[in-house]
């Protein structure tokens, strides 16, 4: 079967929550009620403008390279210098596209149900929907699109939608100061991420991924830039500056200061940010631009960046007391995992961990802001997120501990759960590439698996901390009501928990094949999906011709429907070595889980272990973590002490001293020239002239007027007469 | 007697109503210069019927000047009397509202 979309059986998917916003933003505004509705109707319409695309897709099983490719020309800048110059938009559709549509509309539809419920007091309820509807509606767009300038019109978008969810309290200050970051941090990124563009762009006149990947596989993009009197390798150079902007938006070292700030937001928004849209964009990106990053020799950079993200930011979890910190904390850490996976090459574990994180940290977030929202201090009237207050709540939430205890052991990568099909995928593939390649490649896989640990350790920690044992602050527990099961609370919660089950996304329930399902027929499917787009095979994806809007479907010739490869094309030797190096990594894991998982049960639950005496040993440590690792501070010292404020003075000096003293007050001098003569010009000639002339005029033909007009029936009758009698009189002269 | 005689009469008559009409203040005897003008015609006519045409029209429409010289009398005068109760004069230079 061959598939061809019409615009409106695409479009709708990104602009029906656009013009749920538009909606609530302009017309309804007051209506809360109403648009609450129309937002969550205009999602779920997506929903299923996704579903559909996704069943054409995922249930097809087209081969790995076969996509719709639709393109409309934007703006025509063509002329007789440049030559021809479109900008084009349009639609790429492939398999990991219908993944990736189908995962953000389906976790979003679920956020905004679940808002309805966390939002449902707050007097800015409408707004809030404004925000998400126009947030969903912006990384629909971004998955849609197939280039890399419509990408970042909707990255930028995301952006701003970010900024205004994160302040959305923005009574707070510290709101206020969170969002600014949020903006500001991640704008470094994208300013690299636009020179990029840049500079693919004015080398072959295109930012499409599939001519992207032509230019790699024919070489067009094999020049130098010079930069600080060394020639970079272009391809190189537009790579890290692309990779900067997954950097910043994905918050990985050292531009990850700004999502632990995010939480400052609500928490339905956090759980957006952190899972379907915002974070994704950015691994999304730097999986699209995948040969880049191969060509340009940049994988051992992107593991190490993803390597020690996933470290540094699990370790700070560990500290953390704040349940929404940890969850933040453990966000970059698994975004981490991902970087780390596409630098290592594991492109398929990569975006399996994506679709999964979003799943599960979708519910996290959702499960941690059920309990906030519970937990009610009458005191301060606030709602209480400090781990060391709760305690117990198992036995007053139990639908939200399940959802929690669900996604726990999914992040951990407990067996039978996603996580454990995705995440040790990725290590194993580190661990492989350690293997194969030698020392350097030996600190990603080993700050991977360490990762591996302290996640395992502070998920429990939260968990153990938050529901188990005895409540710690009994005036709290007290007050909080039972939960009782209800549609926009735990429903979405359940509903995201059934899905972080590992057998939805691998028919071998651990994804490494040591235990095979039975009775599943294609046992891979999410392998047999996507295809790396390695440097060897980019020639699959084929260009198109730049004209009106172009259908470039595979034929039915070209495309044959995809099995699962278990030597994934290598010979029987390779694969062999690469399962055992699966199968270890595997194992590994395993016993890495129930480390980490035994250690904070014993410091959490039997209380064997005291975490005061670790605190006390490693105590320098510690404040470096609570501190995270001061690179705020460090920010702050350096960045803005140092750089920028002394930049700022030096401009508001050059404001003061050259630009205030010579235009602003020369141009007054030249004002007053112009003032003078324009006032001559103004009393002589128009008032005088004009103005008075008018008067004057006026005045002369009134007193005529007034004399003739003088109301004395005499005069008006000798008046008629005289006419009358010039009138015969004339008329008798032209008579004879 | 001929057609001229009567003409000639006629012709003295309008005048001297419109000299009254015209110089008079007084809006008693502009009607009275009115009356003049409007006899005038009528005569006219009755002259005309009589030398020009044989038909009994131009009888009939100087007996009708009559009748709307009268009425013109009864309607000129009710306004002129009304005229004196709000002003408690009749000369015409107060009439000059319309000036306004």
């Amino acid at each position: 079967m061959e598939l061809n979309y019409s615009f409106s059986q695409v479009a709708p998917i990104a602009l029906l929550p656009f013009f749920a916003f538009v909606i609530n933003a302009f017309i309804v505004k007051k209506f809360t009620k109403t648009a609450v509705f129309i937002s969550c109707a205009a999602i779920f319409g997506s929903f299923l403008y996704s579903l559909r695309i996704f069943n054409d897709f995922v249930f097809n099983t087209y081969s790995t390279d076969y996509h719709i490719h639709k393109v409309f020309t934007w703006f025509d800048l063509s002329n007789s210098i440049t030559g021809e110059y479109l900008i084009n938009m349009g639609i790429y559709i492939d398999n990991m596209t219908a993944v990736m549509l189908l995962m953000v509309s389906g976790a979003a539809f679920l956020i905004h149900l679940f808002s309805t419920y966390y939002m449902a007091d707050d007097i800015r309820f409408g707004r809030f929907f404004v925000y998400l509807s126009l947030f969903t509606s912006a990384m629909l767009g971004l998955v849609l699109s197939e280039n890399l300038f419509s990408l970042f019109i909707f990255w930028e978008l995301m952006g701003f939608c970010s900024y205004s969810l994160i302040g959305f309290y923005y009574e707070k200050e510290g709101a206020g100061n969170a969002s600014m970051k949020a903006f500001m941090t991640t704008r470094v990124g994208d300013v690299f991420f636009l020179l990029g563009i840049v500079a693919i762009w004015t080398t072959i006149g295109s930012v499409s991924y599939v001519d992207i990947y032509q230019a790699l596989a024919n070489g067009d993009l094999a020049g130098q830039v010079a930069m600080f009197g060394f020639a970079v390798p272009l391809v190189s150079f537009a790579a890290f500056c692309i990779f900067m902007g997954t950097i910043g938006k994905s918050a990985q070292v050292p531009l990850q200061v700004w999502l632990p700030d995010a939480m400052w937001g609500p928490t339905p928004c956090s759980a957006l940010i952190h899972a379907a849209t915002m974070v994704a964009a950015g691994v999304y990106l730097s999986l699209r631009i995948y040969p880049l990053l191969e060509v340009g020799g940049l994988l051992p950079f992107v593991a190490y960046i993803g390597g020690i993200t996933a470290f540094g930011a699990a370790t700070i979890a560990l500290v953390q007391t704040d349940i929404k910190a940890v969850l933040a904390f453990s966000t970059i850490s698994q975004l981490g995992y991902m970087v780390l996976g596409i630098g290592v090459g594991s492109y398929n574990a990569s975006f399996m961990h994506l679709v999964t994180h979003a799943i599960f940290k979708a519910c996290l977030f959702l499960a941690a802001g059920s309990v906030i929202h519970s937990l009610h201090d009458h005191h301060t009237h606030g709602h209480v997120q400090e781990m060391p207050r709760m305690g117990g709540l198992r036995k007053k939430m139990p639908y939200t501990f399940f959802a929690m205890l669900c996604c726990t052991l999914a992040i951990t990568g407990a067996p039978f759960f996603s996580g454990f099909v995705s995440k040790d995928r990725i290590l194993g593939d580190a661990l492989l590439m350690a293997v194969d390649n030698g020392a350097v490649w030996y600190g990603p896989a080993l700050l991977g698996f360490g990762g591996a640990i302290l996640t395992a350790f502070y998920m429990f920690r939260m968990l153990f901390l938050s529901f188990f044992g005895e409540p710690r602050d009994k005036d709290l527990y007290d007050h909080t009501h039972q939960e009782k099961l209800s549609l926009n609370r735990n429903v979405p919660l359940l509903i995201l928990a059934i899905f972080t089950l590992g057998a939805w996304f691998s028919g071998s329930m651990t994804g490494q094949g040591i235990i095979k399902a039975p009775f599943v027929k294609n046992k891979e499917w999410f392998q047999t999906l996507i295809e790396k787009p390695s440097s060897n095979n980019l020639n699959k994806f084929k260009t198109y011709s730049k004209t009106q809007w172009v259908d470039e479907t595979i034929s039915n010739n070209n495309f044959t429907k995809s099995e699962y490869d278990s030597n994934h094309g290598l010979t029987d030797e390779q694969a062999h070595h690469v399962h055992h190096v699966h199968h270890v990594g595997a194992v590994v894991s395993v016993f890495i889980f129930l480390f980490g998982t035994l250690l904070a049960y014993f410091m959490y639950i039997k209380k064997s272990l005291d975490p005061a005496v670790w605190v006390n040993r490693f105590n320098g440590w510690y404040r470096a973590l609570q501190n995270k690792y001061y690179f705020d501070d460090l920010y702050v010292a350096k960045m803005i002490q140092k750089g920028l404020l002394p930049l700022n003075n030096l401009l508001s000096r050059f404001d003061m001293g050259f630009y205030d003293k010579y235009a602003i007050d020369g141009w007054e001098k030249v004002n007053r020239v112009l003032y003078t003569i324009s006032s001559k010009f103004d009393n002589i000639f128009v008032d005088r002239t004009l103005v008075d002339g008018t008067g004057t005029s006026v005045k002369l033909f009134n007193v005529i007027l007034r004399t003739i007009q003088n109301g004395k029936i005499q005069f008006y009758f000798i008046i008629a007469l005289v006419v009358l009698v010039s009138y015969f009189y004339s008329l008798g002269l032209n008579k004879f | 007697m001929s057609l001229i005689s009567y003409l000639v009469i006629s012709t003295i008559l309008f005048i001297c109503g419109l000299i009254v009409i015209i110089s008079r203040k007084n809006i008693v005897a502009m009607l009275l210069g009115i009356e003049l003008i409007l006899n005038a015609s009528a005569l006219n006519f009755v002259a005309y019927g009589k030398y020009v045409s044989a038909h009994i029209d131009s009888h009939i429409m100087s007996l009708f000047i009559i009748v709307v010289a009268a009425a013109e009398a009864a309607v000129g005068l009710a306004i002129v009397i009304r005229f004196f109760q709000i002003r408690e004069s009749i000369h015409i230079d107060n009439a000059a509202q319309l000036q306004s």
